[in-house]
């Protein structure tokens, strides 16, 4: 491949990589105690990526052995696409980074590939049991995927790098009906890592708190409509503050003109009160990885330092169109797709607060939203929403009235200023998973959170 | 030089005869392969230039496996792992419970569905697809000269499929698709305005498809927003058909899962013969359509297609079922009798064949009103072009709350301008079940690897509530 790769300088490339991508990855399915499928699987994809002229040619394949024969074809494209640029456009050009030439794997504590179709039933069993312990519930799923990466990166400069790593999570879904309109709770728990993590995590509350969510529900009324103080749950705050700022401070966004953050930078954005950062290293997050798509070791970024926008996450064609320090932000779905400025785990940090109780004491009608649904960014706009599982209205204070399918929406601009408090303890939330063409897992998180007013629906 | 190989399918079938003979070498009697090979190019679009242009193919097998009602799945990419393959699946078998009366279909004669291919997509070279892209990005700019095409693409495929199983089923075939998104913003005098719109067939389309027009259109409209001083309101709602699709995507095709309903896990289980649709609307679950996006002559287990109508004058008719999950539910008591609909859907050769909808049409007996006439029936209210959310919404319980910056605001019929952003909430299945109008002629919108809705934009006299930011 290295020849190969060489070949592309010859044919007038400035830049090319090859990056190849294994997977051996497993799903397991249980519905309603019974297995509704296993499926074990072995994937394999490569991806040339070619510079030339300041312009991207790209070609993906499961079949590897043919990508020598590529190199000229997208070098050909990659001019192509280059012929057609408009006067007044700047060819692509990439930020320079160090060149390693080295192997990273993060081993997990008990390689979840070696763990049985047996052991898989049993813990999903577990999560059944404790779900299913009423008779309004109707049905549970219950979900285990594993995945266990290997990628390697050549390319012309010389990174001739090699890491791997493994995610698992277990989920699950509860439907319960009380004689009239059926409702649902779904939870997950997962990360980085291998059986370990499904075995630290208390698997009979996961499924027994989802039963107890699922039967609130039942007697929830429709939420009220308006702008009102929200707080926040930690899953919430997570999904706030992906869809809310982490887009729109995704780079290949900005420069594209899609993000109301452009031109933002070093300008106060919120309260001062949020310092937000997204942080692959963090060991244990579903959106951990030990090196970015591009070659560059991961590191935390702070995005907002105490209201001020401090940094996009780029790559190093979006670090150098910008002039900034590559951040290792490069993320492709696999290995047949190439890689976009995506986020890894991304958390606002925590603040003075002790506890719910004290965010809440003077808020005299609101509501207090947990669980999400997920969410959804205009990034251009800058405008948002995000959706809960479950919710309560608070009363003076006072956590009352169960509501059900709330959603939060805003503008980014706006309500970054109008969190006013959070607690102190500051984590990540349930694992995620992000689209923007291609989809990866996220981690996201913080701690409670509370806006002075949201809209609410 | 053609995008797909001549010998694609050949390749494919070589590949699943491979799997076969490990699946005979280990003494399964019922054994079903697919093996799947997709080809393609596509570029990018950012900031009003084509920034990347691909290409490349990808694909694998998936193996199923039956033993005495019991089955198992794996998938591959290379064939030399045929055996560990097949042993996993083999191995999972042996641990699932036993389906009673579940078999793997057996061949059935197959009528083609016309218009799946198009070999003039095939034929089209990179700098065909590089041309389209300078035409759209020119177009953009000739229709407003301050909106600008900063995301989106286009691409073609072609895919080449093979089914063969133990039943006798043999075939194959290829399809072709050219798909393109534009995301078209005005942003000037401190004021950003934008627009996503897509359009796709399996034929080329030819010219600049009209999606194009339609997202200058929007991103022109909803620029100098109106203030409506007004709490939450229940009020009239046209949704345009781009608007309500991905909400009917994710409420409405879960529902009439056979599985769903008999689990009690759709609002409508239960239901059957039942009025649950405003009584002139009928929705049509598709997999024979001409060009459809969900159709074919087989699905996904190799069973004929057919057009059901699930829903018919508002009263719900039928349930759409997988051989396997009628089998299954019918063991297991849920339902005193169900068989296959041919309705079993593939995402890839990574997934085994469950329940799906194809080509999914909800039409009326009543004649559809012009968009003009939507806004003139309903006085007051708010036009609804697209929505943010749509995935939050529940499938189980219809309810969503969703966010939207393409709103008008109508009053006495007219449109009086765009407001920024609304809260859009309310039941799907109760706003469809009653004061329903459509409009003309349905478009292909949500397309997805397992199917599409084809929606007119809907006025719902009922059952929403806007929520103005």
């Amino acid at each position: 491949m290295n020849n190969a790769l060489s070949n592309a300088l010859t044919f007038g490339a400035s830049y090319a990589e090859i990056r190849l991508m294994a997977e051996t990855t497993s799903s397991v399915r249980l519905k309603d105690g019974q297995l509704e499928h296993a499926i074990p699987g072995q994937e394999i994809g490569a991806t040339l990526r070619i510079l030339a002229d300041g312009a991207w040619g790209v070609h993906s394949t499961t079949d590897i052995s043919n990508i020598p024969n590529e190199i000229e074809a997208t070098v050909r494209l990659a001019k192509a696409v280059a012929a057609r640029r408009p006067s007044g456009s700047n060819p692509i050009q990439l930020a320079e980074v160090p060149i390693h030439q080295d192997e990273i794997h993060w081993k997990s504590k008990k390689d979840v590939r070696d763990t049985d179709l047996d052991t898989k039933l049993s813990m999903l069993d577990s999560i059944h049991q404790s779900a299913n312990d009423d008779q309004r519930i109707i049905s549970v799923s219950c979900g285990w995927s594993d995945e266990h990466l290997h990628t390697e990166l050549l390319t012309t400069e010389g990174m001739d790098r090699t890491w791997s790593f493994q995610r698992s999570m277990v989920n699950g879904m509860v439907t319960a009906r009380d004689g009239g309109d059926p409702v649902s709770y779904r939870m997950r728990h997962g990360g980085e890592g291998g059986l370990e993590l499904i075995e630290a995590c208390d698997l009979q509350s996961l499924g027994g708190d989802a039963r107890i969510a699922a039967l609130r529900l039942l007697k929830a009324k429709r939420s009220p409509s308006g702008k009102l103080p929200l707080i926040a749950d930690r899953d919430l705050t997570g999904v706030y503050i992906h869809e809310a700022l982490g887009h729109p401070c995704e780079a290949d966004l900005v420069a594209a003109g899609d993000s109301c953050l452009d031109g933002k930078l070093g300008q106060k954005i919120g309260n001062e009160i949020v310092t937000v950062v997204d942080d692959p290293t963090m060991r244990g997050g579903y959106g951990a990885y030990p090196i970015d798509d591009e070659g560059l070791d991961t590191k935390e970024k702070t995005l907002i330092k105490n209201g001020i926008l401090t940094d996009y996450l780029n790559h190093r064609e979006t670090a150098h169109h910008f002039g900034l320090e590559p951040n290792a932000g490069a993320r492709a779905q696999d290995g047949l797709h190439h890689p976009l400025v995506r986020m890894s785990n991304t958390m606002i940090m925590g603040g003075n607060f002790n506890d719910i109780d004290e965010l809440m004491e003077d808020i005299d009608y609101g509501v207090y939203a947990c669980g999400s649904r997920g969410g959804q960014v205009d990034t251009g706009r800058g405008s948002f929403q995000f959706a809960a599982q479950e919710a309560y209205l608070i009363e003076n204070g006072e956590i009352t009235t169960p509501l059900r399918d709330v959603s939060v929406s805003g503008l980014t601009l706006q309500i970054l200023n109008d969190v006013d408090g959070l607690t102190k303890d500051a984590k990540l939330a349930s694992p995620g998973f992000c689209g923007k063409g291609q989809t990866v897992p996220v981690g996201d998180g913080g701690p409670i959170m509370r806006i002075r007013e949201a809209l609410v629906g | 030089m053609k995008m797909i190989p001549e010998d694609a399918i050949e390749r494919l079938l070589d590949g699943c005869k491979e799997i076969s003979k490990e699946c005979e070498l280990q003494n399964i009697s019922e054994w079903e392969i697919v093996g799947s090979q997709g080809y393609g190019r596509s570029l990018d679009i950012e900031a009003g230039r084509i920034s990347l242009a691909s290409g490349g193919g990808e694909g694998g097998f998936g193996v199923r496996i039956l033993e005495n009602g019991r089955y198992g799945y794996a998938h591959l990419v290379d064939v030399s792992g045929a055996n560990h393959a097949v042993s996993q699946a083999l191995s999972i078998a042996r641990a699932s419970p036993s389906i009673p009366g579940f078999n793997l279909p057996s061949t059935q004669e197959a009528k083609t569905v016309d218009g799946m291919i198009d070999d003039s997509i095939l034929k089209l070279s990179p700098d065909d697809l590089l041309s389209q892209g300078d035409d759209i990005i020119s177009e953009v700019a000739s229709l407003d000269e301050r909106a600008v095409v900063i995301g989106g693409g286009i691409g073609i495929g072609a895919e080449a499929s093979v089914m063969l199983s133990s039943q006798g089923i043999e075939a194959s075939g290829i399809s072709t698709s050219h798909g393109l998104g534009v995301q078209v913003s005005i942003d000037v005098d401190g004021q950003m305005t934008s627009s996503w719109e897509s359009s796709s067939s399996r034929k080329l389309m030819k010219g600049i498809p009209d999606c194009v027009s339609t997202a200058v259109e929007w991103a022109q409209k909803t620029r100098d927003p109106i203030e409506i001083k007004s709490d939450a309101v229940d009020t009239p709602v046209i949704m345009t058909s781009q608007g309500i699709s991905s909400l009917f995507s994710n409420i409405i095709r879960p529902s009439i899962l056979g599985e769903r309903m008999v689990r009690g896990e759709s609002y409508w289980s239960g239901k059957l013969n039942q009025v649950v649709l405003d009584n002139h609307l009928t929705m049509m679950d598709d997999r024979r359509m001409e060009g459809g996006f969900g159709s074919g002559s087989r699905d996904g287990e190799g069973v004929p297609t057919s057009c059901h109508t699930i829903i018919e004058n508002g009263t719900l008719r039928k349930m759409l079922w997988s051989s396997r999950d009628a089998a299954k539910n019918v063991s297991e008591g849920r339902v005193d009798a169900a068989e296959s609909t041919g309705s079993a859907s593939r995402g890839s050769h990574m997934s085994p064949p469950t329940t799906g909808c194809g080509d999914v049409h909800l039409l009326s007996s009543k004649p559809p009103m012009s968009l003009d006439e939507m806004v003139d029936a309903m006085g007051t209210g708010y036009v609804i072009h697209s929505v943010m959310g749509a995935h939050t919404a529940n499938p189980t319980s219809g309810d969503f709350s969703v966010t939207s910056s393409t709103v008008l605001r109508v009053e006495d019929g007219e449109i009086r301008g765009a407001i920024k952003q609304a809260g859009v909430s309310g039941n799907l299945f109760k706003a469809l079940s009653d004061e329903v109008s459509l409009g003309h002629s349905s478009t292909r919108n949500g397309v997805s690897s397992t199917g599409t809705n084809h929606l007119s934009n809907i006025l719902f006299a009922q059952g929403m509530r806007i929520n103005p930011a």
